[in-house]
């Protein structure tokens, strides 16, 4: 077969645009199915396909654009165009416009037993497995209330900086879907168990630029509900529906509609989750659907702000990422002005969003809206929460999240974006690990952990440990499955071996390289926990250092023929140039890793060799020649 | 049987879903599902043995199918909805199992208005109640109201009618109703037996398929109150009263703490003692009160009659004082019951919308956007009192109307306790004391002292101001006027008080189709239910020693 030119080929692939249909019909056997249709066809796609045909006379005499120098043009055209999306960091306000959020948040309770029965609650049991008589709601079956969930849910409420309300109430909210058997959600509408909360939100939490360096957010009220049936769409018309869910305790955080920019939104969500997991409330994260956010979005013109009136909100219902909260703002917020510069109106309605989309669609309008029909529940009677179980919540809650952030800015001299990553990630169990690791290693360095770790040196070890805790370990799952990390901070990387590989990696007496493998094998199993240094030994992996004369004679080899290079060091030294030209030294040590036997080799100590032998040696000698 | 059939009309003969129905009697259709023979009687007031009985359950309690032979029926639980017509209970109610523990024998379901909705036991999806009076007609003229005999047929009252006449017929020594606004009173005062309301959170719910929860209780129907009142109070220490018994499983019944606190201030818990004889110990000295608002208009002159002759041989026979008492609340307490008890069966009932109970609407067999999948199946499940209700309730409780009825009624319902409050010479053990102002008061009703008018033990008044009537007259009633017959039963279930219905002998040359009696109610303060069962048993004793004899 002969081969179809790369002019050719690119055309189609870029533009769906064949040029010579003869000789390709006769090439592609399945003409008509090949031939892509235009629909298919990406607006920029098809732009560029005018374009090119109209300059391409002939096939053979078509000068071709280099590939890169096209994608360049199409970029810049599409920004022309105004189409592209704009960054959501360079999106946070509209000229003229104010956008008000306000944003309800469910949370998943942490219990072991549901709302009102004593079933298990649980995630990944087989389903149908763990329901009770009134979780189906049964003819003659009641509810019984499980005071046990208080627990969490007044927790939770502590860490928003609620007032726990010493009575609260349940109500019926009712409509009727597949997934809530008995025709309404019990949940606290009239008389909440908190209220008049407030969450601070510091800049490190990534808060839109425009708040500054941190924002006060209300929280309206706190209440405590049932979760609906879990519903699994199967191929065809059929769902099936899990009842272990039905009933699990729920709690729905309303703020007050004071958040004014998409990103803060986001970093609030995200700071809930973070706050709940501190104070264990919560089962798990957004990530894994023990979280989800609705936001009720709306919109008024500057001009407007001061009569205090906001502007009709809708909701979107459903968010379940950080980022989708963040995006089907932006996205509503841009229709709800559209909608309004166009002369129209904006209807109070619900609205959805799916991952990925540009814009949120209509669920239901307001004729379309549920009246619930909110009644006291009249078999359950009121939750009387004790001053001595508030207390006694508050005194047992430990750190929260804040405090811990600066603490461990402070004292092992984290970056602020680490140290949150630290307390976000497995919802809270990393960090759980990382104490874990940090005292085994103190232990092993001898390292009284209690002292003030001010000095530099005193940081390193810590940061060594951040480092692998966030980055090494977050490797090994981007392949294949998950770490396994447990609530109390263990995973299939045992702490104590991570410690002994650090250990010898602090000391230097394995290369970093060597450690990397080393974790590999313990996380694959092929290291059995506790044989992290027998395993060294066994493989004679024991960083043997070659010596200072065996580096300079290294260095010199690699600095040979680099006379351009060298040039550059000489301009600084004269003052020719700001900054030291330390990506030139980099190029000249990786020169000499790449000559060198590596795994003998320490770069630390490769840079530091070279860096005496230009000062001492080669630029000694520039400046004696000139 | 079809969801679509529904009672339209006169329709008296019963649906024949079970071969074990055949020995029913014949037209009163009081059973949904029940055995043939009962195999035990009644055998009361032998201290020591394990008293048996047989027992009828209203259909709207849970049973579970009997385990000792396969030639038993399966006990469904219907509450006479085309929903739940093929429904079994995975559990038994606890009522049930704790009249088993004490010897019980289930012998029946008994019918009823659907879900307990309705005053004649004419809503039904398997036929109305009917009963027959012991009396032959006196005027046997009518035509189309009887059967095959020429006899007239009555109503039997609702919603527990099947129960009251399992009781009257003979059928069951004890029947188990429940009580919401009257349901267990008015068909005992139509059908001539006793019909006792315990106090709210005694007897336990758990297994009872709501109507309104906050007014359901479960009550006891006999042809004597001592039946009753030995369950209820208990005999000796084998035998203990329901009264003790906590259920975990309901949410509303008072804590084993609570009971004890309240019957810490009560007189009678202390275990059965029969008073063979002794009505006068019992009753000397008592109060009792008439409630002024009661002698309504409606009310029927014989019953009127009735109630002075048994107020006047009382206070004759054995020195009871009888007292005037006014109950301003009375008046508004009706509109709000038909406020809250919808409210709160419209929400108790969402959950038959045809996907797990009942029969789909295979026409409307959608759920997606604009599709009316629930609405076309609950539209065509419940039959047209049901769905009157939860109309009502829906929009009682929707956002535009809840302050205006809801929330008002709730008012109401506070005002008609306080009302009983301020009679009764008890104190309500679940609230603190409240005080009352004499302004609020009737002129009519005379001062004791300067402290206010006389206090009572307790309320003595008609239970359903109407005889019963017959059903060709209630099938011709509109749906306003079967609600009143609930104006004397609505107050004490809204006040959660207990109250007890006992026959009333009525002048015979009066007495009509009737069973010769009328119902007479006897309302106790708060969980005064041992003293008021032993009241009403001694009030039955005299009644009936004054009652000419037949």
């Amino acid at each position: 077969m002969s081969r179809v030119p790369t002019a050719e080929l690119r055309r189609y692939l870029l533009t769906g645009h064949i040029r010579c249909r003869d000789c390709l019909r006769a090439r592609l056997p399945r003409s008509p199915g090949t031939t892509a249709s235009p629909s298919r066809q990406t607006r920029a796609f098809a732009s560029q396909n005018a374009t090119i045909a109209s300059i391409a006379p002939s096939v053979s005499a078509a000068p071709v654009t280099p590939l890169r120098k096209q994608l360049k043009e199409q970029a810049k055209a599409l920004k022309a165009s105004g189409t592209k999306k704009k960054r959501n960091a360079d999106n946070q306000t509209v000229p003229g416009w104010e956008l008000t959020v306000g944003i309800e948040i469910h949370a998943q309770l942490n219990t072991a037993r549901k709302l009102f029965s004593a079933a298990a609650t649980s995630f990944n049991d087989i389903p149908n497995s763990n329901v009770a008589l009134f979780d189906v709601a049964m003819p003659g079956s009641q509810p019984i209330f499980q005071p046990e969930t208080l627990i969490p849910a007044v927790r939770a409420a502590l860490a928003l900086n609620c007032a726990i309300q010493p009575v609260s109430r349940f109500d019926r909210k009712h409509y009727f879907h597949w997934d809530q058997p008995a025709g309404y959600q019990i949940t606290q509408y009239y008389e909440p168990f908190a209220r008049d909360g407030r969450i601070t939100l510091y800049a490190r939490d990534g808060i839109a630029p425009e708040d500054g360096d941190r924002v006060d957010v209300g929280i309206k009220q706190v209440q405590m509900e049932q979760d609906t049936a879990k519903t699994t769409a199967q191929p065809g018309e059929v769902h099936w529906l899990d009842f272990n869910r039905v009933g699990v305790p729920l709690i729905e955080i309303i703020t007050l509609p004071q958040i004014h920019h998409p990103a803060t939104a986001a970093a609030l969500v995200r700071k809930v989750q973070m706050l709940l997991a501190s104070v264990d409330a919560c089962v798990s994260g957004m990530e894994a659907g023990g979280l989800r956010a609705d936001v009720n979005v709306s919109v008024r013109r500057t001009e407007d702000v001061a009569t205090g009136k906001l502007g009709t909100r809708t909701e979107i219902k459903n968010l379940s990422s950080f980022k989708a909260v963040e995006d089907a703002i932006i996205a509503e917020r841009d229709r709800q002005i559209a909608v309004l510069e166009a002369g129209g109106v904006v209807e109070g309605e619900t609205r959805g969003w799916s991952l990925g989309s540009t814009g949120t669609r209509r669920l239901r309008g307001k004729e379309g809206e549920v009246d619930y029909r909110y009644m006291p529940d009249p078999d359950l009677g009121p939750v009387v929460i004790g001053d001595d179980l508030v207390g006694h919540l508050a005194a047992s809650m430990g750190v929260l999240p804040d405090p811990e952030i600066d603490m461990l800015i402070a004292r092992y001299g984290l970056s602020a974006k680490d140290a949150l990553s630290l307390m976000l990630l497995d919802n809270g169990a990393r960090i759980q690990y990382f104490y874990r690791l940090l005292d085994t290693l103190d232990e092993r360095l001898g390292i009284d952990s209690s002292a003030e770790l001010e000095t530099r040196s005193g940081h390193r070890h810590a940061l060594l440990a951040v480092n692998w805790c966030l980055h090494e370990l977050g490797k090994l799952t981007e392949l294949s499955a998950d770490l396994g990390m447990t609530p109390e901070g263990e995973c299939k990387v045992p702490s104590a071996d991570l410690a002994a590989i650090l250990y010898h990696l602090h000391k230097r007496e394995i290369t970093a390289k060597v450690a990397k493998d080393l974790l590999w094998g313990v996380f694959r199993g092929d290291i059995t926990s506790g044989a992290v240094s027998e395993a060294i030994n066994a493989n004679d992996l024991w960083f043997q250092e070659i010596s200072e004369q065996d580096y300079a004679a290294l260095a010199d080899q690699a600095v040979e023929g680099e006379a351009k290079v060298l040039g550059e060091f000489l301009r600084f030294k004269q003052g020719k140039a700001k900054a030291y030209p330390q990506g030139k030294l980099m190029f000249l040590v990786g020169k000499m890793m790449r000559t060198g036997p590596e795994e003998r080799m320490d770069p630390a100590s490769a840079e530091r060799v070279m860096r005496s032998r230009i000062e001492e040696v080669y630029l000694l000698a520039l400046e004696g020649s000139k | 049987m079809s969801a679509r059939r529904r009672p339209r009309g006169l329709q008296l003969r019963h649906v024949s879903r079970c071969p074990w129905q055949v020995q029913q009697r014949r037209l009163l259709n009081h059973f949904i599902s029940n055995e043939p023979v009962p195999a035990y009687t009644l055998d009361e007031g032998v201290p020591g043995t394990p008293t048996r009985f047989t027992l009828a359950v209203k259909d709207n309690i849970a049973t579970v199918p009997s385990s000792s032979s396969t030639a038993s029926p399966q006990w469904p639980t219907t509450c006479a909805s085309p929903f739940l017509a093929t429904y079994t209970s995975p559990f038994e109610a606890t009522i049930v199992t704790q009249l088993r523990r004490r010897g019980a024998r289930l012998v029946g379901k008994t019918n009823l208005d659907e879900f307990g909705m309705g005053s004649h036991s004419v809503h039904s999806a398997f036929g109305a109640v009917a009963q027959q009076p012991s009396q032959p007609p006196r005027q046997s003229h009518n035509k189309g109201d009887s059967d095959d005999d020429g006899q007239v047929l009555l109503s039997a009252g609702g919603s527990s009618g099947g129960s009251a006449v399992a009781v009257a017929s003979g059928d069951a020594d004890v029947a188990l109703g429940t009580d919401t606004g009257g349901s267990v009173r008015l068909p005992a005062a139509y059908t001539g037996v006793v019909g006792f309301k315990p106090s709210y959170g005694m007897l336990s719910r758990f297994g009872v398929v709501p109507y309104a929860n906050s007014l359901d209780t479960v009550g006891l129907l006999a042809r004597r109150v001592g039946v009753i009142r030995r369950l209820v109070v208990g005999g000796d220490e084998q035998e203990p009263g329901l009264w003790a018994e906590w259920d975990a499983r309901d949410p509303t019944s008072l804590s084993a703490a609570a009971r004890r606190r309240c019957a810490s201030v009560r007189e009678g818990y202390g275990g059965f003692q029969e008073e063979e004889g002794d009505a006068g110990r019992v009753l000397r000295g008592l109060r009792l009160g008439m409630p002024l608002e009661y002698n309504i208009e409606e009310l029927d002159g014989r019953i009127r009659d009735a109630w002075s002759a048994a107020a006047k041989a009382l206070q004759e026979s054995h020195g009871v004082r009888i007292v005037p008492v006014s109950l301003p609340s009375t008046k508004h307490a009706l509109a709000a019951y038909y406020v809250i008890a919808p409210a709160e069966a419209s929400s108790n009932l969402a959950k038959y919308d045809g996907i797990r109970y009942g029969s789909r609407d295979p026409e409307a067999a959608s759920d997606a956007e604009g599709g009316v999948l629930y609405a076309a199946s609950r539209g065509r499940g419940f039959g047209d009192e049901v769905k009157r209700r939860i109309l009502l309730g829906s929009y009682t409780l929707s956002s535009e109307a809840m302050d205006n009825y809801f929330i008002k009624a709730q008012r109401v319902r506070r005002l008609v306790r306080r009302d009983f409050n301020r009679v009764f010479a008890l104190d309500n053990p679940l609230h603190d004391k409240e005080t009352f102002s004499l302004s609020d008061l009737p002129d009519s009703v005379a001062m004791e002292d300067k402290w206010g008018p006389e206090e009572v033990d307790f309320l003595l008044c008609p239970t359903a101001p109407t005889l019963a009537p017959r059903l060709e007259d209630v099938m011709n009633q509109t749906p306003l006027d079967a609600y009143m017959n609930d104006v004397f039963t609505v107050p004490a279930s809204l006040a959660g008080l207990p109250a007890i219905s006992i026959p009333m002998p009525l002048e015979p040359e009066t007495a009509g189709d009737t069973p010769g009696t009328a119902g007479l109610q006897l309302i106790g303060q708060y969980w005064d239910d041992a003293r008021l069962l032993s009241v009403a048993d001694a009030v039955s004793k005299t009644l009936k020693a004054m009652a000419p004899t037949s």
